[in-house]
């Protein structure tokens, strides 16, 4: 972390709208390369809002719209000529509950895969097991590929969620409270395993348990009611909060 | 346009060297993919207004081959009781009367016993007989009409043809609706018509009151009974309330099912042109006259004078089943504002 | 407790046990008409079953035959209808589960279909006569087929637009968020979740039109003889029942309760099937 990071997203006078309401306001934010930033706050605050603005998750659904900037690496995902999906091939994510498809676990993976790639079988089968290996998910799956992924525990099935989103080989991963439907086990493997995949990737991580984002963050944002009140690094918004609200939160005065 | 922002891609990709396997599929193909997505959500999208076509398809060439009919007797055809193919005089009144008598016959007998049935399964019984009493009444419903047919014409006809002669006996010897039982013991005709279409339509009545009774929210029966009321005072003071335009909806929608069913009918009521008083009389209705003539009917004029029966027939059970689907949706309605 | 509301109390207490009571003897006299008929079906049926029933045609009145050509024929055109209803209202269901969710198109289109799925069967009957019948100039297995197609369509559309709208909305999304375009999405992903619950659609479907007869009264009318051809009027189930049944003689009458029978049968174990189905799919 000594030398200057490159800013892999950039985030500039960021409105989000639910119709006519407003949820996101003046949102402003720098998010360096293959760190991982989490964003805390009340629930309501907006933190999953924003991180379905990153992957245009939002354009899905009528009424729902974002004005501003969002550049990732210099690029407006923003601008009305943006392909989703091919943004989306850059920007995997994960969500609060597992989402395994009603397919086999290697079927599972290779879904993504094949939307982007013409693979031969060898091939296929490799960046399953690699996809499933950086999981950490491949040795207790190895042997039942071809079985259901819905057999899986929760805990397993997020971990095959962050598998096939691995898989496509993305630049960003979003996850959404990911661990918030799991046990403490489950939940300390998905963390150990955020540990790892910062190295390859830039990770965004919605959480609403402070530990959680001061164990895996390197940066953290702190939100209420639909603005940024605070970004830094994590064991400085912890230990020294620059805002009184930042503090009240953390030291548990409300939310 | 969309050659410059691939051209963009394509610098940008040359430039910065991403972690990515050679064999990636560019976004030439993955515009294709896009392409076909706008081709499937056409495509389902027409089949599904394909079924609104349908409707207004059913409704027109109906009205147009019975045009024939209702030109040359006018408004006349209506209320007519003229059938008869030889001279070509023709007249809707007796199916129209035998459709609606028969069906008002059995919303009579139908709608108390599935109000009862729906309260047995829904707030009565425990709970390890509900599942199979609920799953037997829709096995009712799903045998076909034409075994109703059978089995009134040579099982249900001649018990209630026994019966008849104390018809007439007792309930026609009364004032006023003793006229309504004065008739010929046969066992054949718009009364046995009635009961028969009554079996038909109290599973379908029954499913969606109970259907409707579940939705009413535990809490308010409970705050019911913690006031100390009966089963019978929370089903009769709580649960049918709030859920009344429901019910009649789905009483409609049962009354719908009778107007048009055929085969059941066709078999018990008699198959006779004339207009009676007494219920033991036989009749015909539209669904009957249409089953039993169409294929034999000849002249153009007589096929007409059928297919304006067939669009009477339609416009009737459609504006019974719009208010039907109405009222049910009314109930969905009321629920989610409760939900908030 | 005053003696008046005692008695105010005993009379609640009378009518809840009357009420209730009229109840459960409602719920008998119900099942009471289900057994009898089932009965009826089985023990007239029951006698007329041979093996005969299932090689030889329908006989002329007097002489002895079976149901071949009339099982053949029906299941030919319960297949052409599967074949056509199937697809179309799975696609249809799909556009309103999926990407008209909540739009008045949607709302109008699912009010209409309901009509549609409840309209008398004889009207669909008589509209494939005016629109498919006349202009061909005869009767065929084709149009029969189609009127069922237009029997089953509904149901069909009605289940998939339901068991699409139960696939969780974030299923769709974590296969959006991979970059799927909406197509495959919903080819291998909602398809696949809500797989069982439109084949019991199709199974309900099916078991509704197999007893269907009065839209095959002037489309397929009948054939007393064995054909595959769709082109020509050919022999079903149902309407042979019918005119079996209505004729003075007694060897018609016993193939009619064959028939009726073995129609009976395969609409109870395709409705015990596809209830079996959705058990089966309830756990999750």
């Amino acid at each position: 972390m000594s030398e200057p990071q490159k800013t892999k997203i950039s985030v500039r006078h960021l409105d989000f709208f639910y119709g006519s309401n407003k949820a996101l306001i003046d949102i402003n934010l720098e998010m360096p390369e293959n760190q991982v930033t989490a964003f805390i706050g009340p629930s309501g605050c907006g933190k999953s809002t924003l991180l379905r603005v990153f992957n245009r998750m939002y354009s899905l659904y009528p009424g729902q719209r974002a004005t501003g900037e969002v550049l990732l690496d210099g690029e407006n995902i923003l601008a009305p000529g943006m392909d989703v999906n091919m943004l989306r091939a850059k920007i995997g994510m994960v969500f609060q509950k597992p989402t395994p498809f009603p397919m086999s676990i290697y079927d599972n993976i290779a879904f993504g895969i094949k939307l982007y790639e013409k693979l031969r079988k060898v091939e296929m089968d490799e960046r399953v097991e690699q996809a499933l290996r950086q999981a950490a998910l491949w040795e207790e799956v190895k042997d039942k590929l071809k079985t259901s992924g819905l057999g899986l525990s929760g805990g397993q099935q997020q971990r095959l969620c962050i598998a096939r989103a691995v898989a496509v080989q993305p630049e960003v991963i979003l996850l959404d409270e990911p661990t918030s439907a799991l046990d403490p086990i489950a939940t300390l493997k998905i963390e150990e395993l955020v540990s790892e995949l910062r190295n390859q990737f830039t990770i965004l991580i919605v959480t609403h348990n402070m530990q959680q984002a001061a164990r895996v963050s390197d940066y953290t944002a702190f939100m209420y009611i639909g603005e940024m009140v605070e970004f830094g690094p994590t064991n400085q918004l912890f230990t020294n909060p620059g805002k009184k609200q930042t503090e009240d939160y953390i030291t548990g005065r409300y939310g | 346009m969309d050659d410059t922002r691939d051209a963009e891609l394509g610098m940008r990709e040359a430039a910065v060297p991403s972690p990515v396997v050679p064999s990636r599929i560019g976004p030439a193909r993955l515009r294709r993919l896009h392409a076909m997505d706008r081709g499937f959500r056409w495509l389902t999208g027409g089949l599904a207004f394909l079924v609104l076509l349908l409707l207004v398809g059913v409704a027109l060439s109906l009205f147009l081959r019975g045009w024939e009919a209702f030109h040359h007797f006018g408004f006349a055809f209506f209320w007519s009781e003229a059938w008869d193919p030889v001279t070509e005089n023709f007249g809707a009144l007796v199916p129209i009367y035998g459709t609606l008598v028969s069906s008002l016959i059995a919303m009579l007998i139908a709608v108390p016993i599935s109000f009862g049935i729906a309260l047995f399964i829904s707030e009565l019984a425990p709970e390890w007989l509900r599942q199979p009493v609920g799953s037997a009444i829709e096995l009712l419903a799903g045998i076909p009409s034409i075994i109703f047919g059978m089995w009134g014409l040579f099982v249900f006809a001649p018990v209630l043809g026994s019966a008849e002669p104390w018809l007439n006996d007792h309930l026609g010897a009364l004032r006023g609706i003793g006229a309504l039982f004065r008739g010929p013991p046969m066992g054949i005709g718009m009364l046995t018509a009635g009961i028969i279409l009554a079996v038909m339509v109290i599973p379908f009545i029954s499913a969606i009151m109970r259907d409707v009774f579940l939705v009413v929210p535990a809490m308010l029966k409970e705050s019911a009974y913690g006031l100390g009321a009966t089963t019978w005072e929370v089903a009769r003071h709580v649960v049918l309330p709030y859920t009344r335009t429901a019910v009649v909806g789905g009483v409609f929608l049962g009354l719908g099912r009778a107007l048009g069913e055929t085969m059941a009918v066709t078999f018990v009521i008699g198959n006779a042109h004339d207009l009676h008083i007494s219920l033991l009389d036989a009749g015909n209705s539209i669904a009957a006259a249409l089953a039993n003539e169409f294929a034999e009917a000849f002249s153009p004029m007589y096929k007409s004078a059928l297919m304006a029966l067939g669009f009477i027939l339609f416009i009737i059970t459609f504006v019974v089943l719009v208010l039907a689907k109405l009222m049910l949706w009314r109930l969905g309605q009321g629920q989610g504002k409760a939900g908030l | 407790m005053s003696t008046a509301m005692n008695v105010r109390y005993l009379r609640r207490r009378f009518w809840n046990i009357f009420n209730l009571g009229m109840a459960v003897a409602m719920t008998l006299f119900g099942l009471f008409w289900l057994v009898w008929i089932l009965w009826t079906t089985l023990s007239y049926g029951a006698t007329a079953l041979n093996l005969e029933l299932f090689t030889g045609d329908t006989p002329a009145p007097g002489s002895i035959g079976g149901l071949r050509n009339a099982f053949v024929g029906s299941l030919l055109m319960i297949g052409v209808a599967v074949l056509i209803g199937t697809p179309v209202g799975i696609l249809a269901g799909t556009y309103l589960a999926e990407f008209a969710q909540g739009s008045r198109l949607a709302g109008v289109t699912r009010f209409f279909n309901d009509i549609l799925l409840s309209a008398p069967s004889i009207v669909i009957g008589l509209f494939i006569y005016a629109v498919v019948v006349v202009p061909i100039g005869n009767f065929s297995g084709f149009a029969g087929a189609l009127s069922l197609a237009i029997l089953l369509l509904p149901v069909v559309l009605r289940t998939t637009d339901e068991m699409l709208g139960m696939v969780p909305g974030t299923m769709r999304e974590a296969a959006l968020a991979l970059g799927a375009p909406h197509w495959k999405m919903i080819v291998q992903v909602s398809y696949r979740a809500a797989r069982s619950g439109i084949l019991t659609g199709v199974l309900l479907a099916v078991a509704r039109i197999s007893g269907e007869t009065a839209p095959l009264l002037f489309t397929a009318l009948n054939n007393q003889f064995f054909s595959m051809n769709l082109d020509k009027p050919i022999a079903n189930v149902p309407v042979v029942i019918f005119q079996f049944a209505m004729s003075p003689y007694p060897e018609w009458q016993h193939l009619a309760w064959a028939g009726a029978l073995i129609a009976a049968m395969a609409v109870l174990v395709l409705g015990l099937v596809s209830r079996f189905l959705i058990k089966d799919r309830s756990p999750r």
